[in-house]
């Protein structure tokens, strides 16, 4: 299959193993983050662990868009998913993420219109198709998924669609990886960046990462050969001492981004003050709101919500997990009162999320037995 | 592996591309790789690898033409695709 098939060689996946294990420094423990979900999702589907030394240690990040959505913010898209006339819209994913008082999948059951769409311009559709109720969005995401957001908002206003709403949650990469070196509980070496992000954004603005803090990153693809050789490409630079960011996935990623994309989410989009993040807590300046030029599109403006922040179940440690400090299955309730059947915490529920990878992809008994000895 | 092009379950709706994709389908960084079929406007209809077809809004990365392999995203092209080595 074109562009799949070139990037599952058996060959060469060994050929980049054994090239990562001579960069390796027996007696240094190496600690890379993947920051995107997806990344997490093919490292456990494809067993890229087994390829690694096992002094090179994979930490999961928080580029999971689903998992980093806080309890309050379901409950507030609830409280607007009640009013009877709304047909209110939201991906997949969404559906499960527990809020305070259940899920979208729970205010569903209970009668609220709540269906689940692929593309905001579908749910752009259902608002055409049903002019007497009004549609609402649920925008969850980060810089991948904000440009479809922005460009239906921008096809909204330009038919002059009334009863289309959304209620943004977007999410941008750059603080949540500053807050992570910030944080006194976790020692990076080097980050594996996230591809389809980039693909939007570029590569510039992780330029921090080498300028401020001395650590490399390599943006990277999906394929199972595309994170071997970017891991491999981060040992290279760790072994010479350099730090710089390096594109891995030039096939897709432009250095400079998709610069039209992101000329409209500066038109569509700005920046909030402060939001939270599961996990993390507040961090400035780290997600979207819509901008005034869009204002009369926002839902959280048309409804009333009660925005009330929800303190995360006290058993759950999605947080420690979102930050790369604990390893799921260290989490005290992984596997057992929270599965991907009936997830406690956001990291269960979405296929991206680092917990629901390692149950349902049989590495808990491996990486378990590789701790006990 | 490609054979004939799947049914198109709704030729308006800018899902169909993506509901083959393993994973999450449309709130995560993963995208899918299409081909552009037909241009109708800002819109294309484009075909995943594995022959399923769908509309897909295409305003980020014009001009686009038949042919050409496009990165998508929740519907929306979101890259021009280059071939690698």
């Amino acid at each position: 299959m074109k562009f799949v098939d070139e990037f599952r060689d058996v060959e060469l996946a060994r050929a980049l193993g054994t090239k990562i294990v001579s960069l390796t420094e027996p007696d240094r423990h190496y600690k890379i983050m993947e920051v995107c979900g997806g990344h997490t999702h093919t490292i456990y589907k494809h067993g890229i662990e087994d390829h690694l030394p096992e002094n090179v240690e994979l930490v999961h990040g928080p580029g999971c868009p689903v998992c980093v959505i806080p309890m309050g913010r379901v409950d507030d898209g609830i409280a607007i998913a009640k009013d009877p006339n709304v047909i209110f819209t939201c991906f997949g994913d969404m559906m499960r993420v527990p809020g305070g008082n259940g899920s979208f999948l729970d205010a569903k059951a209970e009668g609220a219109d709540i269906r689940f769409v692929y593309s905001p311009l579908d749910a752009l559709k259902m608002a055409v198709n049903n002019p007497e109720r009004e549609v609402v969005f649920y925008a969850i995401g980060f810089e991948t998924t904000a440009p479809s957001t922005a460009l239906t908002l921008m096809r909204a206003k330009a038919e002059g669609i009334k009863n289309f709403s959304v209620m943004c949650n977007h999410v941008t990469i750059v603080p949540p990886l500053k807050a992570l070196m910030e944080s006194p509980d976790l020692r990076l070496d080097a980050f594996i960046g996230p591809g389809h992000v980039s693909t939007v954004v570029g590569c510039r603005p992780y330029d921090f990462l080498t300028k401020d803090y001395n650590t490399p990153i390599v943006v990277a693809g999906f394929e199972p050969l595309d994170l071997l050789h970017s891991i491999s490409m981060i040992m290279e630079q760790l072994d010479e001492g350099r730090a710089e960011v390096e594109n891995q996935y030039g096939r897709v990623v432009p250095w400079e981004g998709n610069l039209r994309a992101l000329q409209v989410l500066q038109e569509v989009f700005e920046l909030r003050p402060y939001f939270e993040w599961r996990g993390l807590g507040f961090i400035s300046q780290s997600a979207l709101k819509l901008s005034d030029a869009y204002s009369d599109f926002d839902a959280e403006l048309r409804y009333a919500t009660p925005g009330v922040r929800v303190a995360d179940p006290k058993a759950c440690q999605c947080g420690e997990v979102l930050k790369g400090v604990i390893k799921p299955w260290e989490c005290k309730v992984f596997g057992t009162a929270c599965t991907p059947e009936n997830p406690i915490g956001t990291c269960m529920v979405s296929s991206e999320g680092a917990c629901a990878a390692y149950y349902n992809f049989g590495r808990f008994a491996r990486s378990k037995a590789r701790a006990d000895a | 592996m490609k054979s004939e092009p799947l049914e198109v379950l709704d030729k308006d709706s800018y899902a169909v591309a993506c509901s083959l994709v393993d994973g999450c389908l449309t709130c995560g960084d993963v995208a899918v790789e299409v081909e552009v079929i037909e241009v109708d406007g800002f819109d294309a209809v484009c075909e995943d690898p594995h022959g399923q077809r769908g509309k897909v809004g295409v305003d980020l990365v014009m001009p686009v033409e038949a042919g050409d392999r496009l990165l998508i995203h929740a519907g929306v092209a979101i890259s021009h695709l280059k071939e690698s080595k």
